[in-house]
């Protein structure tokens, strides 16, 4: 059976000649921006299985009975693949994410009710999964729409303006 | 010319503003709207209909009409009268050619009517077909209302808002105050909008000015702010719309100066506006008649009240003259006046209501139609349930007089009672037909001022009464919206390889698959193509689908879903694979890889991935077998080096040993690349030895600056999509899509291999058996061309004379030097040599059929 490493961006390693780059999907759409934050370097890892067996001190977001979403800090990606139950896999590179503040901007880019959330559903036509603190919002999505939902995002937050 | 200071008045007189209409300048206040500044600038007459182009005035005063329509700042089709004025505006009116007062097009009102009967676009300007071309542009040019400017660019933004809310009152009269007022006392969270600009409230939200303009199954209610439309989910909708003021169909009804009773309370209470010197009213109810005392205060001495329930007159007509309104002839008497107030009742404005699914019904006695059996989650308060004060019920049109005008049952279509008539004596008798035919509801106003009074005409007319009749279906919009504020901000998903910025960066010229921007080409798709077969080339495939198939039943779960076999693949190699829908038509091609004993790892097309990825799922959901499917699409990012060097190119990057024993065709390894782990599937699409490396995404611009960094010397250049068509065709692989259809399977496809038909079972397996049964229809095979022209895609392939096949794909090959394609032809055809006749720019080229690819017919290079 592969491990899949191929899957995860933190198993690239520098070596004499090569030293791999990690790019963000968002980074072209939000640069020079301050308003919201790129979350796509975040450890995301998908654990599908016995989600109650999930026993880490990680972010566990829970997608659907048998399906979870774990959020890390990047280099804690490693530690987490080895320790999750069920069928791991590092979706670090798949999701891209973002972090804005605002109400009203959700209400702009999403149908889904606010006050229900961690939840799924489509933030500016796109599936997403969109968690709350507070007035703070995290979305994420798959990183190849990344570039499309952060123009849409910075759009949004102009016409609020 | 204003009155002294009204008590409740909205204008500000020390806030003066101007704006332009017309070419001169108007001067209103802040408060007023553009109608209300314009007419007490003395300008009465605010439009042209839209059949017979006759003068029309300000009806109702409160944005329920189609009269005062003029184009604001280039934006057509405003309502003036609810507008509020702003300064340095630019006003015109609109369906006119020349002036509002000296309009052309009116010649229609004159000498038109024998040509413009009713329904006259199903009937007239039709023969002698030869001459439409006249008659469309003429019609183009005279139909429709208001102009859009074709150079326009984006002028301002449109926003959608999905808001939610637990109770959502719609009209913020008295009612609808009352209703959010006691919601929110009992502590729901409440929203009240309003179209016109109701005052906040402490208690509750307030949107104004904002219009529902519909209810929409699961409680959507679409709120038009303007610039915002809100798409508002609530548990519980208060309907508080109101009434209608109905209009009275007599002779000369649309002439300017004839209005409806809010208009003038509007004018004098709201903008103190003088609305005429002498007014007669006729009314069926006391708000009618209620009107005079404003009337009197303003000054305009009211001539003759005339009270529908008492004494309701059998004749009722209005002269005048360049189409403003000079007399009133009531049973026999003229009475002269420049005003003329109309009150037919007030309808209830249940059609929200209807829309939500409430029955409507006849009140025979009262005259209206009132809603009942709401949806539970709907409500309606005040006039808008039928509450409201008692009013005759006028009769369905009056008796005319000599000179007095037509009797119009819809100003916004310009219908006359003659109209409906005529529409009924045809035998469009139902009022469902009628309408369609006469269109009569169908304008602006949404049937506010014709809805009640044609049915009435209807039910007179076919000698029987409203309830008869019925309503029309009541529809969103419930009032005019702006495509602009519909289409809300133009962004349109878009898919992108995390490789997409580099491809721009060399200048690629982009194309769609699907959602995925694409690169075409870089510079020049033949050499692009010949390059790879000379050295080495690169092209990012990210944009395939990906999947990873895990579990005990993995292989069971594969060889159900595909023709083909799985169960006996080594580790580490791969296998072509069509997955063939489930009456054996072929759905989509790809690789599948065995990674491991239970471990699969499958590619699919670019655009078939969703729809692959959902037919995996699905069936796993059927099957209930032990088996995983997980998406890897685009946590993957892929590359495809090709070329006779591409070898020595991998040797530089990759920790694997990369000759043929190291890595044999149609191996799968993992390994680094550049420092990135990757796997590494050695196959040909292009037909030249070549690696596809798959990797995670966020090294896409990474990897990809590496293999052109260190490919250099070896003449690496990246290549896009045509040039990857050309060499794919070459190697007759085929695309699904472009060299099939729905209506394709693997064994006419010439794909026998593919399909195990020994196995027990799979998708579609016992289509393929009835192919074999049956015999083929039709072949997929290639051809050359023997003049070297290249055919269109999609070109007839003849065969004495008659249709024998069609061109799926023709391309030009620069490594050949020969013009080749694949094509779908008679099995007679389906043989080595066979020649063809295919349709080329009006005459024929001669073909032959090719059964082995054009290219590295026994995959030499592929295996080198
Ligand atoms: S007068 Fe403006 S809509 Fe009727």
């Amino acid at each position: 059976m592969s491990e899949l490493h191929f899957l995860s961006p933190d198993r690239a390693r520098s070596e004499d000649l090569f030293a791999p780059r990690f790019a963000s999907p968002l980074a072209r759409v939000l640069a020079g921006t301050t308003s919201v934050l790129d979350l796509s370097q975040l450890g995301k890892i998908e654990v599908r299985g016995d989600v109650d067996a999930i026993d880490v001190e990680a972010e566990v977001v829970r997608i659907t009975p048998r399906r979870a979403l774990v959020l890390c800090p990047y280099e804690q990606c490693a530690e987490l693949r080895a320790r999750l139950p069920g069928l791991v896999i590092d979706m670090t590179g798949a999701l891209a994410g973002l972090e804005l503040e605002g109400e009203q901007a959700m209400r702009r880019l999403t149908d889904l009710d606010l006050e229900g959330l961690p939840a799924a559903g489509k933030v500016a036509e796109v599936p997403a999964l969109v968690l709350r603190d507070g007035s703070r919002f995290r979305i994420f999505f798959p990183q190849e729409f990344a570039h499309y939902v952060g123009e849409v995002v910075l759009d949004v937050l102009e016409g609020i303006e | 010319m204003r009155l002294p200071e009204q008590l409740n008045e909205r204008i500000d007189r020390s806030r003066p503003v101007r704006f332009f209409f017309a070419g001169r300048v108007v001067e209103g206040f802040e408060g007023d709207t553009i109608g209300s500044a314009l007419f007490a600038s003395g300008q009465r007459v605010f439009s042209r209909s839209f059949k017979y182009h006759r003068r029309r005035g300000l009806l109702c005063c409160s944005g329920g009409c189609p009269n005062c329509m003029m184009r604001v700042d280039g934006v057509p089709n405003v309502r003036v009268c609810t507008e509020p004025v702003r300064e340095g505006a630019h006003v015109h009116a609109q369906n006119v050619l020349g002036s509002l007062e000296h309009d052309l097009l009116a010649a229609v009102d004159h000498f038109g009517g024998p040509f413009t009967p009713v329904g006259f676009y199903y009937r007239t300007m039709i023969r002698p077909r030869s001459l439409w071309p006249l008659y469309e542009r003429f019609l183009r040019n005279v139909a429709g209302l208001g102009r859009l400017d074709k150079h326009a660019g984006r002028t301002r933004r449109f926003d959608t808002e999905h808001r939610r809310t637990e109770v959502l009152v719609i009209g913020g009269g008295r009612s609808g105050r009352e209703a959010a007022r006691s919601a929110a006392a009992a502590g729901r969270q409440v929203v009240l909008v309003d179209e016109r600009g109701a005052p906040a409230d402490g208690a509750f939200e307030v949107l104004a000015p904002a219009r529902a303009i519909g209810i929409y199954e699961g409680g959507l209610v679409p709120v038009d702010a303007g610039n915002v439309l809100y798409r508002f989910r609530a548990e519980r909708i208060v309907v508080a719309t109101g009434a209608l003021e109905q209009p009275l169909l007599f002779p000369g009804n649309d002439l300017v100066g004839v209005h409806l009773p809010g208009a003038v309370r509007r004018l004098v209470d709201e903008w103190s506006i003088k609305p005429g010197e002498r007014a007669v009213i006729v009314s069926a109810d006391e708000r009618g008649l209620a009107v005079a005392d404003k009337l009197e205060r303003a000054g305009t001495s009211v001539v003759e009240r005339i009270d529908l329930r008492s004494a309701p007159p059998r004749q009722l007509a209005a002269r005048g003259s360049r189409g403003r309104l000079r007399s009133v002839v009531v049973d026999g008497r003229e009475i002269e006046c420049d005003l003329l107030v109309m009150s037919g009742g007030r309808q209830p404005a249940y059609s929200l209501l209807a829309q939500a699914g409430a029955r409507v019904e006849y009140d025979a006695e009262r005259g209206i139609f009132v809603p009942s059996d709401l949806p539970s989650n709907v409500e309606a308060v005040g006039s808008a349930a039928g509450e409201q004060e008692p009013a005759a019920v006028p009769a369905a049109t009056f008796e005319g007089a000599e000179g007095a005008g037509r009797c119009f049952v819809c100003v916004c279509e310009d219908v006359t009672e003659k109209d409906v008539k005529r529409a009924i004596a045809e035998g469009f008798d139902s009022i469902e037909l009628g309408k369609r035919y006469t269109t009569v509801t169908m304008g602006p106003c949404q049937g506010r001022l014709c809805h009640v009074p044609s049915i009435r005409l209807f039910a007179r007319e076919n000698e029987t009464d409203e309830k008869a009749i019925g309503t029309t279906t009541a529809r969103p919009p419930w009032a005019p919206v702006s495509l602009g504020l519909l289409a809300g901000r133009g962004h349109e998903p878009t898919k992108r390889t995390s490789i997409h910025h580099r491809h721009e960066e060399a200048g690629a010229t982009m194309m769609w698959t699907g959602f995925w921007r694409r690169a075409h080409s870089y510079e020049h798709a033949a050499n692009e193509a010949l390059n790879v077969h000379r050295g080495v080339g690169v092209i990012d495939v990210s944009t395939l689908g990906k999947l990873l198939v895990q579990g005990p039943d993995a292989a069971r779960f594969l060889e159900l879903l595909y023709p083909n076999r799985f169960g006996d693949m080594k580790v580490g190699r791969i296998r072509y694979g069509v997955l063939g829908t489930d009456a054996g038509r072929i759905m989509d091609d790809g690789t599948i890889a065995r990674l491991g004993e239970d471990q699969y790892y499958v590619t699919t097309t670019s655009t078939g991935a969703d729809t692959v990825i959902e037919w995996f799922e699905w069936w796993n959901a059927v099957w209930g077998l032990d088996v995983e499917t997980v998406n890897l699409t685009g946590a993957l990012a892929a590359v495809n080096v090709a070329g006779p060097r591409s070898r020595e190119l991998l040797g530089r990057l990759a920790q694997i040993d990369t000759s043929n024993e190291g890595i044999s065709y149609l191996d799968a390894k993992e390994t680094y690349v550049a420092g990135v782990p990757c796997l590494i599937l050695r196959i040909g699409f292009v037909g030249e030895l070549g690696y596809e490396l798959h990797f995670a995404s966020p090294y896409g611009e990474y990897l990809w600056d590496a293999l052109l960094e260190y490919g250099a010397d070896l003449g690496i250049r990246p290549f896009g999509l045509e040039p990857q068509r050309i060499l794919r065709l070459e190697k007759m692989h085929i695309l699904v899509g472009q060299d099939t259809d729905s209506e394709s399977n693997v064994l006419e496809a010439g794909m026998p291999w593919i399909a195990k038909l020994d196995k027990e079972d799979f998708v579609g397996k016992w289509a393929l058996e009835h192919v074999q049964e049956r015999g083929f229809r039709e072949q997929l095979v290639g051809f050359e061309m023997t003049d070297g022209v290249v055919p269109a895609e999609g070109g007839q392939i003849v065969l004495g004379g008659r249709p024998a096949g069609r061109v799926t794909s023709s391309r030009l090959s620069p490594q050949l030097g020969r013009a080749i394609g694949m094509a779908w032809v008679r099995p007679e055809l389906a043989h080595e040599g066979a020649e063809i006749d295919i349709k080329v720019n009006g005459g024929f080229a001669r073909a032959c059929v090719r059964l082995k690819p054009f290219f590295d017919p026994e995959g030499e290079r592929l295996r080198s």
